[in-house]
């Protein structure tokens, strides 16, 4: 505890806080009342979460029944949005997926009013009961740790009693009574490594920090998840705000900074709502400003949005930004630890490394160290995406390996499609095949595969991704959001990208693969910042692990997995085709297809725009629309 | 101030302490390829990326303009890594350059040319495509030409025309391949507030800024090797 | 018209309003460099976009050269230097959204709209952009028409929106009369 304040005082100051967040809490979840939680975070209100919420209220108005309903974060369940859970008194709670209004009525009427669970409707129930299989049953039960999204979906995000009454900010108590060197050595002691992807260790970022010259100094949180195909850190600030600030809130009264930035991507907007609302809500309860709690520790947050660049997340770009400047990335070393946000020492963290931190605090830096593998600790949050049947949000302990968390925790492959590739890491990360799978993910073994941990995002690839085609939209979009300070990468992407542009098309050569491995590598070790430097990872893995495709592209102008637009063609099989069927024709939004005069439908090669469209709407009892590569394949039609 | 001694291709010089690595090879008649440098800014830039060195001791080649010069530190500018960067960013530069040095003003006065004279590489991309930009040459202004299809972007011009002539005219604008030297508004530099000083037109490296009215220099258009 | 092309001219009146606007936005924040981007951001909220004149504003109210609130105008993917449409249009090409497709509706939007991406249409009722991605992957492809993620968005479904569209804007026009 620092001078001045008698022990006692901030915890009582605190406790208060607590006994009344928990009366709420228990009011709201424990009454004779039903009470109805929706998932309304991004993906949930893309289903239309929105509109379940209006129809239970709705409903509820319209039977006269007072049960609450309350608006909560994102359960990780994205593929089985809208998702509701409805506590009744004496019953487990219940979570539905897919939830539309109709089904909304209907849940009112039948469960609520009536007694009926509406079984059809359900994903799964909370706790083990002897009624519905429980999430507990469900075989990701087994991997799945849940630390940094324990909270997301089960509390409301715009409460900060929600947070408080389910052990939120003790940590932050904790903390304040003990001296920051004792918080550095705990968190050093846990092994966190920073989860923005380099994988830094977090207690000696704050070491050096602490230790460095300067005031004021400043901790920032990273939450710029520019990684397409990434939303953990959108998710965690949509459902469970309070969970990063009390991680800055430590960093900084360990480190000893005054002034904090919450940084957050403006293609955000509800994460930046939510955040600002947080913010207001700590200040309030003087978890934030000054004399926090009573404390001689003074702090305050200031939410930044991002304007759009994924450089700034890029630690030194981000800065530039912070400071008013166009996000471009500076030499390192010095660290931002040592010469940061306006000159001063400045911790920067991820949004994950933050929340890690009141867990480690509260339960201790040997309970936290006991979770993962040797080199990497903690659990691993990621974003299941692609062609997988679980996409949305797992956490899971750290050494998992791919092949658990795609196939037992993501549920495998959806349509019998064979798996491919898994995507790790963004544009920075790479694309790993099969042989890969029974690598643990930690922050080493990724790395070894050519991959990269990156922030988390995990898109999963069958055998109708082309892989040359992976290569080409990553190197387009580093291409694109290079900030072109240095040369390497702003012109090596380039004339990567013009090289695979062309082998996409057919038009490379063999001798282009060797230009593109021996620039690859040049734009690795040459560039500024970690843009560039891991630009090329796409292209680098796809080479190592799918040549084969490569090369099918440039010696026979064929895509094996049928995706190159420029190396295909749509055909539809005469003696397939159905003649009383219309679907192709009604749903080509070109009018490139007509029946010729034996009523099968023929497809006019200069029309088509390849949108398949046509081969998604021809019956599966007749699958008669195909695509063929290399496109001089295609037989000349009758008309 | 303090000196410290290296030793940079087996030679043995001094720096003043603090001094980047850079400066202390070139004052030592050691050349180094750098476009982006300029010593009296003491924030380098490292954006060209040219001044890759070899230091005993690291396992990659670094910058020389950003590393520090250090007692007894063993440097080679010669080594098969760094030479292979320096080229290898070389030629991606000259690659989106619009090469022109028979009508250049610039000709035969060229860091680019030195450069390609220092590794030994011919000025035309040997296995890179040409991409140029193609954006419009500016003569509107009564001083000096801007052809910014000649520009490599390091800086140079904006730095010293915000810091010796405490002006603001141009800056870079614009992201990744776009990015450009350019004034407010992308206008023709004849519209804005330039006096003509010509300071930017001194530090060029290239032929993007020159004089107007300059004689070119005669003489073989490019090296041959 | 595109997003980040050669600032357009504009009418001397709607100079007047935006120069107006700008002030009264700059009202609100203490003239520090810092506060460039949340200011950048303020402008664009009241005006749509960043006409050369609020620009100019903002540099003499911040006392920097006017060519670096250009720099971070034209750095930032979030800033356009011309006015958007009536609705925004915004394709998302993260990872997910382009292997299940994401390109082939953002071709069918350019079909329809006769617009290319960081264009507007001439009638400027649409603006249509692409997003490098909005974090709703597992709705892929998702396109954000005015601020609010459509899920699985085919040539189709692009279709059925412009109609509600279509529809939304003859029933305003049928009202007052």
């Amino acid at each position: 505890m620092r001078q001045g304040v008698p022990e006692g005082s901030l915890s009582t100051t605190f406790a208060s806080l607590q006994k009344n967040a928990l009366a709420r809490w228990q009011q709201e979840r424990s009454s004779a009342k039903p009470v109805i939680t929706v998932g309304t975070a991004t993906c949930g209100r893309a289903a239309g979460a929105l509109d379940v919420v209006q129809a239970f209220q709705d409903e509820l108005e319209r039977h006269g029944i007072d049960c609450p309903v309350i608006e909560v974060g994102c359960m990780g369940h994205c593929y089985a949005e809208p998702l509701v859970v409805i506590s009744k008194p004496f019953r487990p709670p219940i979570c539905y997926s897919r939830v539309n209004p109709v089904i909304a009525q209907r849940l009112v009427r039948e469960y609520i009013l009536g007694d009926d669970p509406c079984l059809e409707f359900v994903l799964g129930a909370l706790e083990p009961n002897d009624l519905i299989p429980s999430f507990q049953d469900f075989p990701r039960a087994a991997y799945e740790q849940k630390l940094l999204l324990k909270n997301c979906g089960h509390i409301n995000p715009l409460d900060i009693d929600h947070y408080i009454a389910n052990g939120g900010y003790t940590a932050l108590v904790k903390a304040l009574q003990s001296p920051p060197a004792h918080i550095i050595s705990e968190i050093k002691k846990s092994g966190l490594r920073g989860r923005g992807g380099a994988g830094f260790s977090t207690g000696e970022k704050w070491e050096v920090c602490n230790g460095a010259q300067g005031r004021p100094k400043y901790v920032i949180c990273n939450g710029d998840e520019g990684d397409p195909g990434a939303f953990m850190d959108r998710s965690i600030l949509e459902s469970d705000p309070h969970s990063v600030l009390e991680g800055m809130v430590i960093a900084a009264y360990a480190v000893g900074a005054r002034y904090g930035y919450l940084y957050i991507r403006a293609e955000y907007p509800l994460a930046v709502e939510h955040t600002r609302i947080a913010l207001a809500q700590a200040r309030k309860y003087n978890l934030l400003g000054k004399h926090i709690l009573g404390s001689d520790f003074s702090f305050d947050v200031t939410l930044f949005e991002g304007s759009g660049a994924f450089v700034c997340g890029e630690e030194t770009a981000l800065i530039s930004s912070l400071e008013g400047k166009s996000g471009m990335p500076r030499h390192r070393p010095p660290y931002p630890a040592v010469s940061g946000l306006n000159g001063k020492p400045t911790v920067i963290n991820n949004v994950k490394t933050l929340a890690s931190v009141p867990h480690i605090i509260n339960r201790g830096a040997d309970w936290f160290a006991g979770i993962g593998t040797e080199t990497s600790k903690g659990t691993a949050v990621f974003a299941l995406a692609g062609k997988i049947v679980s996409t949305g949000l797992i956490e899971v302990p750290m050494g998992t390996t791919l092949r658990q968390v795609i196939f037992d925790v993501g549920s495998g492959i959806p349509n019998n499609k064979n798996f491919k590739a898994v995507q790790i890491g963004g544009p920075s990360g790479g694309c790993l095949p099969e042989s890969s799978l029974d690598l643990p993910v930690d922050f080493n073994s990724l790395t070894g595969a050519g991959a990269m941990m990156g922030s988390g995002g995990m898109v999963v690839l069958d055998e109708d991704d082309c892989m040359v085609e992976i290569a080409r939209y990553f190197l387009e979009f580093t291409q694109r959001e290079s900030c072109g300070k240095c040369t390497f990468c702003r012109l090596g992407t380039r004339q990567m990208l013009s090289i695979l542009d062309d082998i996409t098309k057919g038009k490379g050569k063999l001798k282009n693969l060797e230009t593109l491995e021996r620039l690859a590598e040049d734009v690795k070790a040459g560039s500024l910042c970690g843009l560039g430097k891991t630009a090329p990872n796409p292209i680098l893995t796809t080479l190592r692990y799918f040549r084969n495709e490569y090369i099918a592209h440039i010696v026979e102008k064929r895509c094996p997995s049928l995706m190159c637009r420029d190396l295909l063609t749509y055909y539809i099989l005469p003696d397939k085709c159905e003649r009383s069927c219309d679907a192709c024709v009604g749903s080509c939004a070109v009018e490139a297809i007509t029946p010729n005069k034996q009523r099968i439908k023929v497809i006019d090669q200069d029309k088509c725009t390849k949108c398949d469209m046509c081969r998604v709407a021809c019956p599966v009892q007749y699958n008669a629309v195909v695509k063929l590569s290399p496109p001089q394949k295609v037989p000349v039609a009758s008309k | 101030m303090n000196q410290v001694t290296l030793t940079i291709n087996g030679i043995r010089i001094t720096a003043p302490e603090g001094e980047k690595l850079l400066w202390a090879a070139l004052d030592n008649g050691i050349y180094i390829p750098n476009l982006c440098g300029l010593k009296e800014n003491t924030e380098p830039l490292a954006a060209c990326r040219l001044c890759f060195v070899e230091i005993q001791g690291r396992n990659k080649p670094v910058t020389a303009c950003t590393e520090t010069v250090t007692e007894r530190m063993v440097v080679d500018t010669k080594g098969e890594q760094c030479l292979r960067l320096a080229k290898s960013g070389f030629e991606l530069l000259m690659a989106s350059h619009a090469l022109d040095c028979g009508h250049c003003l610039k000709n035969r006065n060229c860091e680019l040319q030195r450069i390609a004279h220092h590794l030994r590489v011919s000025l035309k991309p040997r296995i890179l495509r040409k991409i140029l930009r193609d954006l419009p040459v500016d003569d509107s202004h009564p001083a000096f030409i801007y052809d910014p299809n000649k520009c490599v972007l390091c800086g140079r011009c904006i730095w010293v025309c915000r810091n010796h002539v405490k002006s603001g005219v141009f800056g870079f604008a614009h992201r990744g391949f776009q990015r450009r030297v350019t004034t407010f508004g992308d206008e023709p530099m004849g519209r804005s507030d330039c006096d003509g000083c010509l300071e930017c037109v001194r530090v060029c490296p290239t032929g993007a800024l020159v004089e107007r009215g300059a004689v070119p220099r005669l003489g073989r258009t490019e090296p041959v090797y | 018209m595109t997003r980040n092309s050669f600032p357009q001219p504009i009418t001397r009146q709607e100079e007047v309003e935006a120069k107006q606007k700008t002030r009264r936005v700059l009202k609100g924040f203490t003239k520090k460099r810092a506060n460039l981007i949340p200011i950048l951001q303020a402008v664009q909220r009241k005006l749509g976009y960043l006409p050369r004149i609020a620009m100019a504003e903002i540099a003499i109210f911040l006392d920097i050269p006017s060519v670096d609130v250009y720099e971070v105008v034209t750095f930032y993917n979030q800033f356009r230097l011309n006015p958007p449409g009536k609705h925004s249009v915004r394709v998302c090409l993260g990872t997910a959204c382009h292997m299940k497709g994401g390109y082939i509706t953002l071709d069918a939007w350019e079909r329809r709209l006769k617009i290319k991406r960081g264009d507007t249409t001439p009638d400027r009722e649409f603006d249509l952009d692409t997003v490098a991605c909005v974090g709703c992957c597992t709705m892929a492809p998702v396109t954000v028409v005015d601020e609010k993620p459509e899920a699985k968005v085919e040539p189709t479904k692009v279709d059925g929106l412009l109609l509600a569209f279509e529809r939304e804007k003859q029933q305003t026009s049928e009202k007052p009369q």
